[in-house]
């Protein structure tokens, strides 16, 4: 698809690493000079798997400054504010870290905590939540010491691939068959998701899809944003359950005529770096997204996508920096990782 | 291929690869070692079983351990992770050069004049190359400090590799078209760059040059050093310019105390540093700070040459030797004027191996060669003057290129350099010839149909299937094999572990690019199975639903029933949720699990019930007891749960619910029940014993109530 005509391509530099890149984040920078970055990587010849950050200072070094080595692959990467970052394993273990990769808090694959892969995590403040593909919610304080508390148990029989906090009391999962669950602490008692969203985009021949991303925006904590298999990016408004937003997607028909990518958008964030034409609150904020078939482009409600990188490999994993928010660090399969600034 | 003399092997295999190897086991177990498994693991790995002979006194020791072992046959130079940024670059050059060929030969179908042989053609085919080029190392593009020391005569190169003076050479030979004219001068600019690349096995120009640079800093009187006019006059031989110049201004009588009794030694030595630097050359352009005149035509350049020539005869004659006061100054310029005029010995001597005694050659005894064939048998002679002290894969690269057999140089690129090397040059070998074309594109009944260009291809995308970070790049060379490919991609794909969702959604994206369906849809019906079996039990639905695979639907459903059956309070139901929410309403996907989005709305009902009593509820509970008591999908052994489930529902207060049809229905679905329970593989339901008769008669009474009511 044609990049629209007036804006200024965005720089792009990349870093080949000699090893597989699962996840990115960035972190709050330890000097005003750098940014500093955490990278999950595994090391396909050595099979191991580490954790570590990483200084960035444009336009040339990515120079490797603290390392952790965890026991298994990292599944999922959360950092918060407060230069804390959470990092899952396939094994099932949960793990806290300062920035310095200090380890402050493990908990166990052995403690009951989960069955198999933690397929996702989310930090915020000092809370962690963490859900798998076993069914299984946990929420996990970082002043707990290690402690769990089982906020629902699936048995299996529901899967999560991601989860975001909307609110201290309240968070959003998404997974199987397009479907979103919105959940509230202070009505746990119920035992399960308070509200239920499933997606119907399925055409093309393909039953349905998956979620594999949620982002809520602070201010706007009523619109869920995913994005998921078949280039699916919709917004999930509260206020009106039943339907979605679907902002690009191959499964939608005549409804919408942008889709960039028709493979799986592996990761979605509200990009706060686009300024949107239209700030009223019934429309969905700008978000950018990224995608198996290389695709990182930003989408808005009604406008023309925005794309930034068209790789010939997937874009994994992608973080836009909430310090500088024209910076995005990006994760691409072929053992690399890409930082595009925006002008 | 020379298929003869390596036993009818496919793929010729080094002399090399029969020498053993010894690669020590680590297994840290106690002998006795009682029996050992070898299996091939992923790639160049083999994965060794040790068992231990079972004993009493060690019952706490480990019985046996598994270990890998990785075969070595990666050459040194290039890393594992080397190797896979290479593989990861050409992927597009080479999807866009093949989707190029295809829009050519869709064009020459149409208009016959168009060949893929044209001169556009080829210039794609040298994009590629140079793509290909960029990838294998950096132009020799040093960082260059901002002040130059004079004594700096080499300058410090980054490691070259093999692989891209090997590429060099296919893209000169084969892919520039427009270096056809002068290509004794492409070899000079290749030797300057790659001589190093001999220097481990023998010694070279440039070791030369590397150990005289060690010693120049610590010399004073630097033209009394017999080494400095042997690696000066060396460097002429090879055509290395600006390196002799800048070798002779280091010269004692440029110092500005000595200029003055030393004038006519200094007039001879920038005498010959001007001729050197004035040396004509058969070439289009001369990179930045090399030396000489360049000429594009032959007529002009020949005549610059004759004069060149003269001059360097004429200033040999001159009659200022007999001032020149310094012995070895006048020796060794004049040994220098006599490698300019082509003396045979001096080149000889002065050159450490074929190559570069070959080059030498061209420059200065037969500056005119032109022709693969004269260049050939000048390298043949060159070979008999100077041998190599050990063959070089390079080398042999070289010599079947300039003898023009095409086998040979698939041989020695598939020998020296590995399958990415075959796979990628012979895209620049057939651009290069008609011959090569029709050699590499025939199918041959002993590489069982296929040509050879598939052939390469299929061992590399095997190369490239056998690695986990590579795999993904298989498929753009397998698609690119008419023959074999599509099948060998569909056991690629279906070898790759379903176990993380990530990696098998990466795979079932391959399958959709390729419109393999069927693949797809075997491959979602294996991760399903994989998924219920490890107790995933909604997402092994979702991806059996994904695979439409109704038949495990079913049988999956009988299996959910049971502990449904099971635990039919609504408690337990509550977990249900989600895997209700899955199934949807689409009943094409659900197979037989219609059921229990059925029985779940009508649990929710009853539920309505008992918390607020209402009609509304009451009735669409009914409706729903009746399509579930219809529906085909609903296992009988529900039935009677489902009955006694709504027994409020049978003796409803207010008026009968039910009419008089709906409750025939129900007593003809009883009835039905009470014949089964006869039958011996009957499951009885865990309900109270008087369950069947409280039943029956509720419905009895509400058959009489409706009756009365409908009249």
């Amino acid at each position: 698809m044609a990049i629209t005509g007036v804006r200024t391509p965005p720089q792009v530099h990349r870093f080949p690493q000699s090893k597989y890149i699962d996840a990115v984040r960035w972190l709050p920078p330890l000097s005003p000079l750098s940014k500093l970055a955490v990278l999950a990587i595994y090391d396909t010849d050595a099979d191991s798997p580490s954790l570590e950050t990483h200084s960035i200072s444009l336009p040339a070094s990515l120079t490797p400054h603290s390392q952790w080595t965890p026991p298994t692959r990292i599944s999922s990467l959360s950092t918060s504010h407060q230069s804390l970052v959470a990092a899952s394993t396939l094994s099932g273990s949960l793990h806290v870290l300062s920035s310095a990769m200090q380890v402050l808090l493990s908990v166990d694959e052995n403690s009951g905590f989960h069955v198999g892969p933690i397929s996702g995590v989310d930090l915020t403040g000092s809370e962690c939540v963490s859900v798998g593909e076993d069914g299984r919610v946990n929420l996990v304080s970082v002043i707990g010491g290690g402690e769990f508390k089982r906020v629902y148990d699936g048995n299996g029989l529901v899967g999560f691939n991601c989860v975001k906090w909307a609110s201290p009391t309240e968070f959003v999962t998404g997974g199987f068959g397009y479907g979103l669950q919105w959940w509230d602490l202070r009505r746990a008692g119920s035992g399960g998701p308070v509200l239920q969203f499933k997606g119907n985009f399925g055409s093309q021949g393909k039953a349905s899809g998956m979620i594999h991303s949620v982002d809520i925006h602070p201010s706007r904590k009523h619109t869920c944003l995913a994005g998921g298999s078949s280039g699916t990016v919709f917004a999930w408004d509260l206020r009106w359950q039943q339907q979605s937003i679907v902002l690009s997607g191959v499964g939608t028909g005549e409804a919408v005529t942008h889709s960039l990518s028709e493979s799986e958008v592996w990761e979605v964030q509200y990009d706060c770096h686009t300024k949107s034409s239209n700030i009223s609150s019934s429309r969905v904020l700008p978000a950018m997204f990224c995608s198996e078939d290389g695709i990182l482009a930003v989408v808005e409600q009604g406008e023309e996508p925005f794309e930034l990188l068209a790789e010939p490999c997937a874009i994994n994993s992608f973080d836009i920096d909430p310090q500088n928010p024209s910076d995005v660090i990006c994760s691409l399969e072929w053992e690399s990782i890409a930082i595009v600034s925006r002008p | 291929m020379s298929g003869e003399n390596q036993g009818g092997a496919i793929v010729p295999y080094s002399e090399e690869a029969k020498k053993p190897v010894v690669y020590p086991l680590r297994h840290g177990l106690k002998p006795p070692i009682s029996r050992l498994g070898i299996s091939w693991s992923r790639g160049n790995s083999l994965r060794v079983t040790v068992f231990r002979q079972p004993s009493e006194d060690s019952e706490n020791e480990v019985g046996g351990k598994a270990v890998e072992v990785r075969l070595d046959g990666r050459d040194g130079e290039i890393s594992d992770a080397q190797w896979r940024r290479i593989a990861y670059g050409s992927v597009s050059p080479f999807a866009l050069l093949q989707s190029r060929k295809n829009s050519f030969a869709s064009l020459s179908k149409i208009s016959s004049t168009t060949s893929p042989f044209d001169a556009e053609w080829w210039e794609y085919v040298l994009e590629y190359s140079k793509d290909i080029s960029s990838l294998l190392g950096n132009q020799t593009s040093t960082t260059q400090s901002l002040i130059e020391d004079p004594k700096e005569v080499l300058k410090k190169d980054p490691e070259p590799s093999n692989l891209k003076a090997a590429w060099e050479l296919m893209e000169s030979f084969y892919a520039d078209k427009l270096s056809q004219a002068w290509l004794p001068e492409r070899l000079v600019d290749w030797l300057a760059d790659y001589d190093s690349l001999f220097s481990s096995t023998q010694e070279t120009v440039h070791s030369k040059l590397v150990d005289f640079q060690k010693d120049l800093v610590s010399l004073q009187v630097i033209e009394d050093e017999p080494k400095y006019w042997e690696v000066m006059s060396s460097a002429l031989a090879v055509g290395w310019l600006d390196i002799v110049v800048k070798l002779l201004r280091l010269h004692g009588s440029y110092q500005l105390d000595q200029l003055g009794n030393r004038e006519t030694e200094n007039g001879l030595v920038e005498a010959v540093a001007v001729l050197i630097s004035k040396m004509p050359r058969m070439r289009p352009e001369l990179e930045a700070g090399k030396l000489g005149e360049c000429f594009k035509a032959k007529p002009d350049f020949m005549k610059a040459w004759e004069k060149w020539r003269a001059q360097i005869a004429k200033l040999e004659c001159s009659t200022f030797w007999i001032q020149c006061a310094h012995r070895q100054t006048q020796e060794g310029l004049r040994n220098m004027l006599q490698i300019m005029l082509g003396n045979t010995n001096n080149l000889c001597t002065l050159t450490c191996h074929w190559m570069e005694l070959y080059i030498a050659h061209f420059l200065y005894i037969r500056p005119f060669t032109v022709g693969l064939e004269s260049m050939y048998g000048l390298a043949q002679k060159c070979i008999q003057l100077k041998p190599m002290a050990a063959s070089h894969r390079l080398m042999g690269l070289l010599i079947g290129i300039l003898g023009e057999n095409i086998e040979v140089v698939l041989a020695e690129c598939s020998k020296g350099f590995g399958p990415w090397m075959v796979t990628h040059a012979i895209e620049v070998l057939t651009a290069g010839s008609h011959q090569a074309d029709t050699l590499l594109h025939e199918e041959r009944d002993n590489l069982g149909g296929i040509s050879m260009e598939e052939l390469h291809r299929l061992v590399y995308a095997q190369v490239l299937s056998s690695h986990p970070l590579t795999w993904q790049i298989a498929p753009i060379y397998l698609t690119s094999c008419i023959k074999q490919g599509m099948g060998l991609l569909e056991m690629l794909l279906y070898k790759q572990p379903v176990d993380h969702n990530q990696l098998l959604l990466k795979n079932l994206e391959i399958c959709r690019l390729y419109e393999l369906d069927s693949v797809s849809s075997n491959i979602m019906k294996i991760a399903g199975m994989y998924n219920w079996k490890h107790g995933k039990k909604g997402s092994g639905v979702y991806w059996l639903q994904q695979a439409r695979d109704e038949a495990r639907l079913n049988r999956i459903a009988q299996q959910m029933f049971d502990s449904v059956g099971r635990s039919i309070s609504d408690e337990n139901f509550r977990q249900w949720e989600g895997l209700i929410q899955l199934l949807g309403s689409e009943p094409k996907t659900a197979g037989g699990l219609e059921f229990l989005h059925n029985y779940r709305d009508f649990k929710k009902s009853l539920l309505q019930i008992r918390d607020g009593k209402t009609t509304d509820a009451a009735r669409q509970a009914v409706e729903s007891l009746i399509s579930l008591m219809k529906n085909p999908c609903t296992p009988q052994r529900f039935w009677l749960p489902l009955l006694h489930d709504s027994l409020k529902l049978l003796n409803w207060e207010e008026r009968p619910l039910l009419n008089v049809l709906q409750t025939n229905l129900l007593l003809n679905k009883l009835q039905e029940l009470s014949i089964a329970r006869l039958r011996p593989d009957f499951i009885e339901a865990d309900l109270p014993p008087h369950a069947l008769s409280s039943v029956r008669l509720a419905l009895a009474t509400n058959l009489g109530r409706t009756t009365l009511e409908e009249q």
